[in-house]
Order: structure tokens, then sequence, then C-alpha cells
């Protein structure tokens, strides 16, 4: 195995702070939906924290798409102009978790600095940083002081449009949150990508290394 | 002489009271001018001097009354000391009496219907004096009640008594004279922090007027009014809630004071219909199916509007070509007059969010729509509580939304359908991947073996 270093620190540091804030989100956006239900801290608390994650999230964010802005690792991020060619990778992609983790067949991506993402990935991750997770914020931000930002409430249509919107986004990372978790431990060993996004270095197989170091 | 000086106008304006009707009315003024002249012999000396003196022979008299001709009596002893003492003293009967002839008096007294109509008619020899104030009074729900008809709203003299007024006693605990009528409201408010404070002696307490007004008496729940009285005097509330109540200012804008300070009143929603453009209340809609019965009669009394209807209700109001949007504004209130004036100290007051943020509180269990009535007199309508959480209300109801206590039910499963996805396909997949991995292992060890 050779260890290839593709996770700089900067993303390291962002990514594990996102994962702690939008798990806290997350569960302290359960607690107010569902006070009553789920009472682990009281409401005012679970506001305070919900709204304080909030902002760390945002921030976060903003440092991660800058680094990648003025980083050449943003070519990770940007889309396959190939349509065909996604497609067909994508497929196999699918197919792959869908039946060749099964059959113990090779998974078909093989990780590089600039390739660091599956089709599925790609497309999953580019709608979840560059759609749903500013659209979450924005609308966050919104929930978080009504009063303040009452015009631009009412442009969209009141606060239940905003809420809803929030809502059905919390959704969508309710159900990504565990789901991402999990696809972390379908590395070559359960922990080797959770290993990679510790320290930096992905264990790729000799004859993986295709784009390394380019 | 009434039948020429009194009712030869009403002969003409109103031919029910005419012929015989003046004929009794006469007859009655002779009896009363022959009563009053018989007593007047046998009276005390009245209390004030000159032309005063002159009335007060006869008005000091006790059980002094005139009958009316719809069978009541209208009192015309006047208490002489008190109205010597009074502000009005000095005025002396004229004053206000204006149309009281006193050569010609007893007898050529004006003809009066009844006490309502002479109480209605004094209230122009009132304005005289007290043109602002009456300007005010114009402006109130009392006034928009006597305009539309009611014969018990209050005119000057339901509240000051003409012939004993003196300053101060309007603004008195003991003498208020709210409490004649709204006796029940006046007893909650003894009750409450406010009534105590001001019974034990702090003159900052609002009485009734502090908050009502005086003259231009309006009701405290049209829409901010109440929460802007409050902040009159409680002018660092906003500060002082802001220290620990998320989005202050948002609470203070849907949530009436008393819904939090008055802890055990029932509450309510009350969904008003707003012009965008004006930012007031719109008036009832005529011709909007959903606020007439079958009859044309109004919904008041029938079981409430839906979620569907209530989004209909909308759709009509803001139909195409229809230049001023109406929207929905919420308000959480205390359902009935009396509770809000049920006011505990704030130590007292609810300050757990959980009681308006959990799923079925309370709070969002009876929910009124409100439109413009008369005068501005808010008419409501009842509504089902569905309105608050039906997918209708995210299109209806865009300005009233309570995290928790009025979720949207179809989002609730939408999150549980993701969350339950979200953790069932990782174990689902999860276990696949294990027992094929054993699968695999097994068949790979036992074609070593082989």
């Amino acid at each position: 195995m050779q260890r290839v270093y593709v996770h700089p620190l900067p993303v390291r540091i962002w990514h594990w702070t996102n994962a702690a804030g939008c798990s806290t989100l997350a569960l302290t956006g359960l607690q107010i939906r569902y006070i009553g239900t789920i009472n682990v801290v009281p409401f005012r608390i679970a506001v305070q924290i919900h709204n304080w994650a909030g902002f760390i999230i945002i921030a976060n964010f903003f440092l991660w798409f800058l680094f990648y802005l003025t980083s050449d690792r943003i070519r990770a991020y940007l889309p396959d102009l190939h349509p065909v060619r996604y497609f067909r990778e994508a497929m196999q992609q699918a197919l792959y978790y869908s039946y060749g983790v099964f059959r113990g067949l090779p998974n078909p991506h093989h990780v590089s600095k600039y390739h660091l993402f599956n089709p599925l990935q790609a497309m999953t991750y580019q709608l979840m940083m560059l759609v749903l997770l500013p659209l979450q914020g924005f609308t966050g931000v919104l929930l978080w002081n009504l009063t303040g930002f009452a015009g631009i409430v009412a442009v969209f249509g009141g606060v239940r449009v905003i809420d809803t919107v929030h809502v059905l986004i919390f959704a969508v990372f309710l159900f990504y949150i565990p789901f991402h978790a999990y696809l972390g431990t379908m590395g070559h060993t359960p922990l080797a990508d959770y290993k990679a996004m510790w320290d930096g270095y992905e264990e790729v197989e000799e004859d993986e290394r295709v784009d390394v170091g380019e | 002489m009434l039948q020429k000086t009194g009712c030869m106008e009403s002969d003409v304006t109103n031919p029910s009271i005419c012929g015989c009707m003046a004929r009794r009315l006469g007859a009655i003024g002779v009896v009363v001018a022959a009563v009053v002249l018989a007593l007047a012999w046998t009276a005390k000396p009245a209390a004030a001097a000159g032309p005063d003196a002159q009335c007060l022979t006869c008005h000091s008299m006790p059980g002094l009354t005139m009958p009316l001709p719809d069978g009541e009596s209208l009192p015309l002893t006047i208490p002489a000391d008190a109205f010597d003492h009074s502000i009005h003293g000095p005025l002396g009967c004229t004053g206000c009496h204006t149309d009281i002839g006193l050569p010609a008096h007893p007898a050529a007294v004006p003809v009066i219907k009844n006490k309502r109509e002479f109480s209605l008619k004094m209230v122009e020899a009132c304005q005289t004096c007290h043109a602002q104030q009456s300007k005010r009074w114009q402006t109130s729900v009392h006034a928009a009640l006597v305009r539309d008809g009611n014969v018990v709203a209050p005119v000057c003299t339901s509240c000051h008594s003409p012939h004993a007024v003196r300053k101060g006693v309007a603004e008195a605990i003991d003498t208020v004279p709210c409490k004649t009528c709204h006796a029940a409201i006046f007893t909650a408010y003894t009750g409450s922090v406010h009534g105590m404070l001001r019974s034990g002696g702090v003159t900052q307490a609002p009485l009734c007027f502090n908050c009502h007004g005086a003259h231009a008496v309006r009701v405290p729940s049209e829409v901010q009014g109440l929460k802007d009285t409050c902040l009159n005097c409680h002018k660092n509330a906003v500060q002082a809630h802001s220290t620990w109540l998320p989005n202050v200012d948002l609470h203070f804008n849907v949530v009436a004071c008393t819904a939090c300070h008055v802890p055990n009143a029932h509450r309510r929603v009350d969904l008003v219909l707003f012009d965008a453009t004006t930012q007031k209340a719109v008036p009832a809609a005529e011709g909007v199916p959903q606020f007439q019965g079958p009859d044309g009669s109004s919904m008041t009394a029938r079981p409430g509007l839906d979620p569907q209807t209530l989004f209909n209700l909308l759709q009509s109001l803001n139909r195409p070509g229809v230049p001023d949007k109406t929207v929905i504004q919420g308000r959480l209130e205390v359902s009935t007059a009396l509770e809000a004036h049920q006011i505990v100290p704030a130590a007292a007051a609810i300050s757990d969010c959980a009681t308006c943020h959990r799923a079925g509180a309370n709070a969002f269990q009876s929910v009124v729509v409100t439109v413009a009535g008369p005068a501005g007199i808010p008419i409501r309508y009842g509504a089902n509580k569905d309105v608050l959480s039906s997918a209708f209300s995210i299109a209806s109801i865009g300005g009233f939304y309570a995290i928790g206590g009025t979720r949207i039910t179809i989002l609730d499963a939408i999150v549980m359908l993701a969350l339950l996805a979200g953790i069932g396909f990782p174990i689902a997949h999860g276990s696949m991947r294990i027992f094929f991995s054993h699968l695999l292992n097994h068949r790979q060890h036992d074609r070593r073996k082989g």
C-alpha cells in the first residue's frame, strides 16, 4: 500500500468541524422541533446551542470556500464535463455499492489528489456544499432574527415558507449524516477512510496511483 | 304649551308621536308643572344663589321625576350641594341646559322621548366646553357602539355625573366609572398585580384609563395596541426579556404580554387579515363566500374555517386584479377580556418555552380569524385548529409560526422517514456486507481446503 497525502490540514479541520457542527445542529434541531418528546436539554439552551453551532458552520463554510477558491485542489469539486463518461462511472460506482461490495470486487474508484471523489460522491458533495448547506445557512439566519429580516422573509412568502425549506433540508441532512458516516466505513478497512480524514493520508494500492503528484 | 314648542317639529319628522301622543305629552307636562309648583312651596331653600336658586327651588326636591312616553321616568332631582361644589357649579344650570327658557318653564320643556335620547342630546352640551375630549370620544369604541345603535354604550353622562362632577373622581379606584358596566372585569383587575398595587396606594399602577384611554377608549386587543400600552410603562421590558428570551422582538410582535403574564388563562391564536400595503386589518369582505352562510348570514356561529377554506378565502381576497393584497398576521393572546385583566407579578409569569413550543400546546387549540368590523371593532370567526398545522398554512398563514407548537404535520412524516432511512439503510447495507463477507471467507476457506 502506498500512502498518498490527499487531505491537507485546512480541509481536515473544516471536515471535522463541519461534522461536529452539523451533528450538533441535527440533534438540537430535533430537540427544538420535538420538545416535549425529546427533552435532553431545556428548549432555550437547545436554541442557543443551535444558533451558535449554526454560525460556526456558516463561518466554517466560508473558510472551506475560500480555501478551495485559492487552491488547485478545487479540481476535486469541479463537475465532469464529459456526461457520457460521468454517467458510465456513476453507474459503475452504483453497481459496486449495490452488488460488487458484497462479492468482494474492487472499488472502481481510485483516490488521488485531484480525483478525490467518485462520481456519486462528487454529485452529492456538490449538491450538499454548494446548494443545500448555503440554503440551510441562509434560512437559518432568517429564522434566527425574523424581525430583523422581516422584509426578506416577506419576499419569500413568510416564516412558514422559510421554515418549511429549513425543515426539508434538515430532513436531507438527517438522512445524509448517518449515511455519510456509514459510507466512511467502505474503505479497504472499515476505519481506513476515517484514519485518512484524520491524518490526511489515503492508503492506495500501488497500481491505483494514477494521477498522484500531478 | 308642550304641543306648541316640542311636538310641532316631531309631528313632521315622526308621525308616530303626533296627534294623541302629543296630547298625552301635553297632559303629562301640565301634571308635572302642577306637581312641581305645588311642591315648590314646601321645598327647602337651595344652596345655590342667583338664577340657579330658582331652578333648584324645584329640582332639589327628592323624588322629582318626569314620566316619559316609553314608560320610563326621568329623574329631575339635582343634588343641590353636590352641584354647588361641583366643577360645573359655576356654570349654572343654563350653562348646559340652554334650551330651557325659564319664563315658560316647566311647562315648555322640549319633548324627551326616552332617557337614552336625552343623554345623547346632552352630549352636544358637553362638546361646547369639552371639545377635545369629545373629539377623542368620537374615535372610541364607545362612540362606535353608539353609532352602531347600541343603547347601553356610554356617553358623557354615563361616566361623569354631570351635576356632581368633581376632579379626580373618575381617576380613583373606588369611584372609577368603568366598573359600572365592566364589573366582572374590574373585579378581575382588582385581583391583579396592577389592581392590588393601585389599591395599596401606588398611583403609578395603572387604572382602567391608563391602558384603555380616558375618552378615546380602545379595545387593546386591536393588533399591537396592548403591547404598546404595556410598554408605555414597562419601558425596559424588551431589554429585560432579551436577556433570556430568544428572538425577543418577534415574541413581542406576535405574543400579547398577557399570554404569558396571565399564566392560567385560556390562550388562542388570532389570525388577523391584513392589507399588506396599509398594514391595517381588512374589513369583512362582502361577497366573499367563506364569510357568508348559505342565507347570507354571518359565519360567526358556525364550527369554523377549515384549512382549505381559509386558503380559498385568501385566494378569493387576492384574486387577479385586486390591487391590495391581503395577508394573515397571527397573534397569540388570551381568550377573554376577563382573563386579560388577571395579570400576575412577573415572577409568576410563564417562562418555560415548552409551554407553547411543544406539540399540542394549549395555546394553539383555539384559533380565530379576525377582520375589522364597523368602526374597526374586531369581528372574529372561529377557525379549526388544524389551520395552524396543515400544509395549506404554508401559503395561507405565512405570518405566524411557533416552532414545535404549530409545526406542519406532513413535514414531521418527511423528517421521520429521512431519519429512518438514514439509519436504516446503513444498518441493512452493513449487515449484508458482514453476511457476504463471512460467506466469501467461508468459500475461500473451503476452496483452500479443497
